[in-house]
């Protein structure tokens, strides 16, 4: 995935700490000898205090950059700022806790509610930007905010700054670093499973998929637009928490605190952490925090040495290990599984098609009007498309009914994918108009168009090429996930009985293709022709009535090519769906539509049925000089 | 207002001197380099210890500095930049913090932490310019800009190698395809990216008077600032950019120097990229993006 | 080392996991036009950057002018006469037609700067479409002015042989017909050529010797007016039905060496 700013990146998942029991029990030990005494009114007897001050540090880091992760890992958008949502939060709930002295509690849930309205005020703008240009934005408010609101005196106090009381129990005070850092370890359990709810429902899904690719993300139902935005807030509302409870620890900010200039410089810190750590992924990004949050501790006998040595030494990671940990660790595994994997992949030929799944409707789905065989299920009048002063798509009009295979056949150029990205609603068109179960499409936006029952493949496989297959089958069941986002969140009874039935399907998928052994392989270890078959797959889990398939066949081989137009017939008559299909092998066209139409120039030069067209080998021929695969 | 109108055009000069330097290396590398700010102030210390420590003219510690700092350019690209060939861009950009730290952990380990004074080239109070005052170093400021921007788009228009690091920026897979030595435009953008910076730091110290590491650090904001408004793909945007943010910021401090609001400033630079980048997301002279 | 123009033996190579090219071996001779052909995703394009350096060989190598060339960078083999028109043409949007042609000359200007005059000239009287268009931002032409103005860039270095990948891509009939005129005068001035193509007609009209590549390898060679058009249809998946205007468009059969 790259973007024409040059920022691409790969997440760093596949590094997640496996929760087994032992090592459950062996943490929940430890986690016990530290919190049970001051849980219990007294103070921990063993812990020196400047040591607890330092893990509790260390735990602050993790807490903020969980956050960053969930937008900078997950959803891919570049926020370099990320310091002024810990100095919101920090300085609201310092407002609350110092002179007003309302509960520590209160002040953090302000705290994350100032923190999700700041990154509400961020995001709307950022849905417009991309890359660097995103990057940039965001430094430049977070600097604004330093510069201004975090020095304005009446609200933070200026130089003066403000002081953030400990909480209190009763009459216990967290006062002892050590109880404080019991304190935060609850938050960090809670700070994890809200992040593990995010990546095990639809919502870190469509996440990935918006950072890999929007237009695959929207060619499977999610609204990019808003989970950008739930992605900016809910990162914001947890910074802001982890910054307010980090204040809460240290006992006082000011309007240096959190400044772009100050050392450490939190919003680059942050950023190298969650880099280094292997964007995306937990528990290389905790690991990454403590590191940075402890070592410091160790080597300040070094006397300002350690500075050169730790640049020095990023420096170098970053240039030998860009993944970061997580990367480092996914390449051992890869490396360790590939030649396993060498063997698999070219044990199974490409020339053995397995048969594409054969799936009901899953329930969760909006209800569709019945539809009749044979009626007129695409209309297509009209459309035109221009790109600087040049004409792709040059009033085409077209009509596929229902049960058909339509083939849209024309030379490299003619307009052919770009009419497919009009009626997907990636590109917008002057006029015209497309109608699907008579429904206007024009109006609708690409995620809603696909909600409507249109599966769309692309040229270069629409599938989120760093995340397993069987992610991807989840993915693709993006509109069948039928809960809303606060309940995913929570991971409610009713999100998690929705994700057990997409886990099954997508199972039942995985094992209708043969492909079990590639369950938890990453899409791009794949050869281009297994890759398309996943593909396929998860078009058809949600049991499109249209599918617009873009050069399927591309990259087969011609026994590949012939499986594939068997697959394609028992789309139409078993399992009774619509495609629309743009080709270059022209056997296959020829072979399986039941009706063609030729484009080139962006006009639609003639259309007729198979036979009709087949009876005029000039018409193929002399458009384009020659019908080639 | 003519005054504040000098010294918007003289900070906007240097602004646009530190927003070439983002733009070059951006266009040359795709990359955003962090430590474009923090290279100038190295080359202030390195300047500060030629002709203080050493007792040498300002013209020979300047010349020295923008050599070393360029050398840092050239040496981070040939050592870090190219060995991370198609890493990703965020990877790279988080490198280039590192020569941020580690440039700041140098300063202070050499030069501790106390600020610094390198005063400027020609002292005294300028000339006078109908009615009002101009500062020798905001004239020199301004003929720098000046001169550097004309002596880049001639080498960059005129010459091949010019030519070919223009082509770079606009499709490096097709200017390898006509002989073009890809490897050598990228030092040269590097290296020129870290002489631009140590140039903007030695005109606008002696303004500040006195500087201490992470100098440079607030200034590259606003360079990034005018980078951005200029569209992060064009050169002469840069120049455009860094002297509208120079303005602005001189007019709505002049005019709010009164107001208890602090950084009013940076306020008003915020609200001028939120308003360029609604009507163009690319900048003003960005190419249109994905 | 190789008697050949350009060769390329026993290459082997790809991305990651997935192998592109499995052995393959071409040749072009001095003063020929080879084509290759083959289906979508056979690996066509992809041996061209191995012959121009972009992409490495994980094994096998490539010769040049006879020297082993499968170690140089790109520069080094422009610099030693490869000269290029990449697929998608690839003209520097920003620059006008002359400061194409001007950095297609790099090699040139470096080797001989008096010559340069002379050769711009004369390519700008082989196409006046580009002579008058001189001024003009390459960005703001047609595809098939931008062919034009990309296979004139790859020849102002003057190289012993040009590389020229799908040039037919995306071009309307009348634009290709001119292509072909283009390269026909371009081949009458001696430079030898090496072809990758989709379009088959256009193709059997241009060149001398096909190669056909499927999955990676060359399946089939021959010289052109001497083929077996049954074999080739096959091969590039174009069916039975359509073998026949092959037929007639192929020229006319010539009596083998």
């Amino acid at each position: 995935m790259t973007d024409i700013t040059g920022w691409p990146y790969e997440s760093g998942r596949g590094f997640n700490f496996r929760f087994t029991k032992r090592k459950l029990i062996a943490l929940a030990c430890i986690a016990a000898s530290i919190a049970v005494p001051p849980l219990l009114f007294r103070s921990t007897p063993f812990l020196p205090s400047h040591i607890a001050l330092n893990i509790a540090v260390g735990v602050s880091f993790i807490l903020m950059a969980l956050s960053l992760n969930v937008l900078l890992g997950y959803a891919g958008q570049i926020s370099l700022g990320h310091g002024a949502f810990l100095g919101v939060g920090a300085f609201a709930s310092g407002l609350l806790t110092s002179k007003p002295q309302l509960p520590v509690l209160v002040g953090l849930l302000v705290a994350a509610v100032v923190g999700a309205l700041f990154a509400l005020v961020l995001g709307v703008p950022a849905l417009r930007l991309r890359g660097l240009y995103l990057a940039v934005t965001t430094i430049a408010f977070a600097f604004m905010m330093e510069e201004s609101l975090f020095r304005w005196e009446p609200l933070t106090g200026g130089s003066a700054g403000l002081e953030l009381p400990r909480p209190l129990a009763g009459t216990f005070a967290f006062s002892q670093h050590a109880d404080y850092l019991a304190f935060l370890l609850v938050f960090l359990v809670g700070f994890w499973l809200f992040d593990q709810n995010i990546t095990r429902t639809k919502i870190g899904r469509a996440f990935n998929a918006i950072r890999w690719d929007e237009k695959v993300a929207q060619g499977f139902g999610v609204p990019v637009a808003s989970y950008k935005i739930l992605a900016f807030v809910l990162s914001g509302a947890l910074a802001a928490v982890a910054g307010a409870l980090y204040g809460h620890l240290i006992g006082f900010i000011n309007s240096e605190s959190f400044a772009f200039k100050s050392q450490p410089n939190y919003s680059l810190l942050l950023v190298i952490i969650v880099v280094i750590g292997g964007l995306g992924s937990r528990s290389g990004v905790a690991v990454a925090a403590l590191f940075y949050a402890l070592l410091p501790r160790f080597l300040e006998f070094l006397q300002g040495w350690e500075m050169i040595v730790g640049a020095v030494a990023l420096i170098d990671v970053m240039a030998r290990h860009p993944g970061g940990i997580a990367g480092a660790v996914r390449q051992r595994a890869e490396k360790r599984g590939e030649k396993k994997a060498r063997g698999d992949l070219s044990s199974t030929d490409d020339d053995e098609l397995p048969k594409l799944p054969k799936l009901p409707r899953p329930a969760g789905l909006p209800e569709r009007p019945e539809i009749l065989t044979g009626s007129a299920l695409l209309e297509v009048h009209d459309i035109s498309v221009t790109f600087g002063g040049l004409k792709a798509v040059d009033e085409a009009a077209l009509t596929v009914h229902q049960g058909q295979i339509v083939g849209l056949i024309g030379p490299n150029g003619a307009g052919k994918t770009t009419l497919f990205n009009a009626i997907s609603g990636f590109v917008k068109p002057e006029g015209g108009s497309a109608k699907f179960l008579g429904r206007e499409l024009m109006d609708l936006p690409p995620h809603a168009r696909a909600r409507l029952g249109i599966g769309r493949t692309f040229q270069q496989i629409g599938l989120t090429k760093d995340l397993s297959v069987n992610e991807n089958f989840l993915l693709a069941q993006h509109v069948a996930a039928d809960y809303p986002v606060p309940k995913g969140l929570l991971y409610t009874a009713s999100a998690g009985g929705s994700e057990r039935a997409m886990r099954k399907r997508a199972t039942d998928a995985i094992e209708a293709l043969g492909f079990e052994a590639f369950t938890d392989t990453p899409v791009r270890n794949l050869s281009h022709g297994q890759q398309r078959l996943v593909e396929l797959g998860c078009v058809l889990v949600t049991a499109p009535e249209l599918l617009l398939l873009d050069e399927p066949s591309a990259g087969m081989s011609p026994a590949a090519v012939e499986n594939l137009g068997e697959r394609l017939r028992e789309i139409r008559d078993d399992l009774g769906r619509t495609v629309l299909l743009i080709e270059h092998h022209i056997p296959l066209v020829l072979d399986v539509c039941d009706y063609i139409y030729v484009l080139n120039f962006g006009k639609v030069l003639a259309h007729g049925t198979t036979e009709e067209i087949a009876r005029q080998p000039e018409v193929i021929g002399a458009y384009f000089g020659e019908a080639v695969a | 207002m003519g005054q504040t109108l000098i010294t918007g055009l003289a900070t906007g000069g240097i602004y646009a001197l530190l927003a070439v330097g983002i733009v070059l290396v951006f266009k040359g590398s795709r990359v955003l380099n962090f430590a474009q700010g923090e290279m100038g102030t190295f080359g202030l210390f390195i300047a500060f210890w030629l002709i203080e420590r050493q007792n040498l003219p300002w013209i020979v510690g300047a010349l020295g500095a923008i050599v070393v700092v360029a050398g840092i350019g050239f040496a981070f690209e040939r050592i870090v930049v190219r060995n991370m060939g198609d890493a990703p861009r965020l990877s790279v950009a988080v490198a280039t913090i590192g020569l941020l730290l580690l440039l700041f952990a140098l300063e202070l380990k050499i030069f501790g932490p106390s600020p610094q004074i390198l005063p400027g080239p020609i002292s005294g109070l300028g000339i006078k310019v109908a009615g009002f005052f101009v500062s020798p170093t905001q004239i020199l400021a301004l003929l720098t800009a000046i001169g550097l921007g004309i002596a880049l788009a001639t080498f960059l228009k005129r010459t091949d190698f010019g030519l070919g690091v223009l082509a770079a920026s606009q499709d490096p897979g097709a200017t390898r395809l006509v002989g073009v030595p890809l490897a050598r435009v990228s030092a040269f953008t590097w290296a020129l990216a870290g002489g631009v910076s140590a140039m903007a730091a030695l005109l606008i110290e002696p303004t500040v008077g006195i500087f201490a590491a992470g100098f440079m650090t607030g200034l590259f904001v606003r360079g990034l600032a005018a980078a951005l408004i200029g569209g992060l793909t064009s050169l002469p945007g840069a120049f455009v950019g860094g002297v509208v943010v120079g303005i602005v910021e001189a007019f709505i401090q002049q005019r709010y120097v009164q107001s208890t609001f602090p950084g009013i400033g940076s306020v008003a630079v915020m609200v001028v990229i939120v308003l360029v980048l609604l009507v163009r997301p690319q900048g003003l002279w960005g190419k249109a993006a994905v | 080392m190789s008697d050949y123009l350009l060769e390329l033996r026993d290459v082997s190579t790809g991305f990651g996991a997935n192998t592109v090219l499995h052995g393959c071996s071409y040749h072009v001779s001095k003063g020929e036009i080879a084509g290759v052909l083959g289906l979508n995703g056979a690996g066509k394009s992809v041996s061209l950057k191995v012959v121009a350096g972009l992409l490495p060989a994980w094994s096998g190598q490539v010769f040049f002018l006879g020297e082993d060339v499968t170690k140089m960078s790109v520069e080094e083999r422009v610099a030693r006469g490869m000269g290029h028109v990449p697929q998608g043409r690839q003209v520097f949007p920003d620059f006008t037609v002359e400061e194409n042609l001007r950095l297609g000359a790099y090699t040139l200007r470096r080797r001989d700067k008096s010559r340069y005059k002379s050769v711009l000239d004369g390519l700008l009287e082989r196409f006046p479409i580009l002579a008058e268009r001189r001024d003009q931002l390459a960005g703001t032409m047609s595809g098939g002015q931008q062919a034009m103005l990309a296979v004139a860039r790859g020849l102002m270095s003057e190289p012993k042989l040009l590389v020229i990948d799908e040039p037919s891509a995306g071009l309307s009939p009348v634009a290709v017909q001119e292509l072909f005129e283009t390269l026909k005068v371009v081949h009458e001035t001696g430079v030898t050529i090496l072809l990758v193509e989709q379009n088959v007609t256009f193709s059997l009209k241009v060149a001398d010797r096909v190669h056909i590549m499927q999955r990676g390898q060359i399946v089939y060679e021959g010289i052109v007016g001497n083929l077996d058009t049954d074999k080739v249809a096959d091969y590039l998946g174009v069916g039975r039905l359509l073998s026949k205007s092959l037929k007639a468009s192929a020229p006319e059969p010539v009596v083998t060496r």
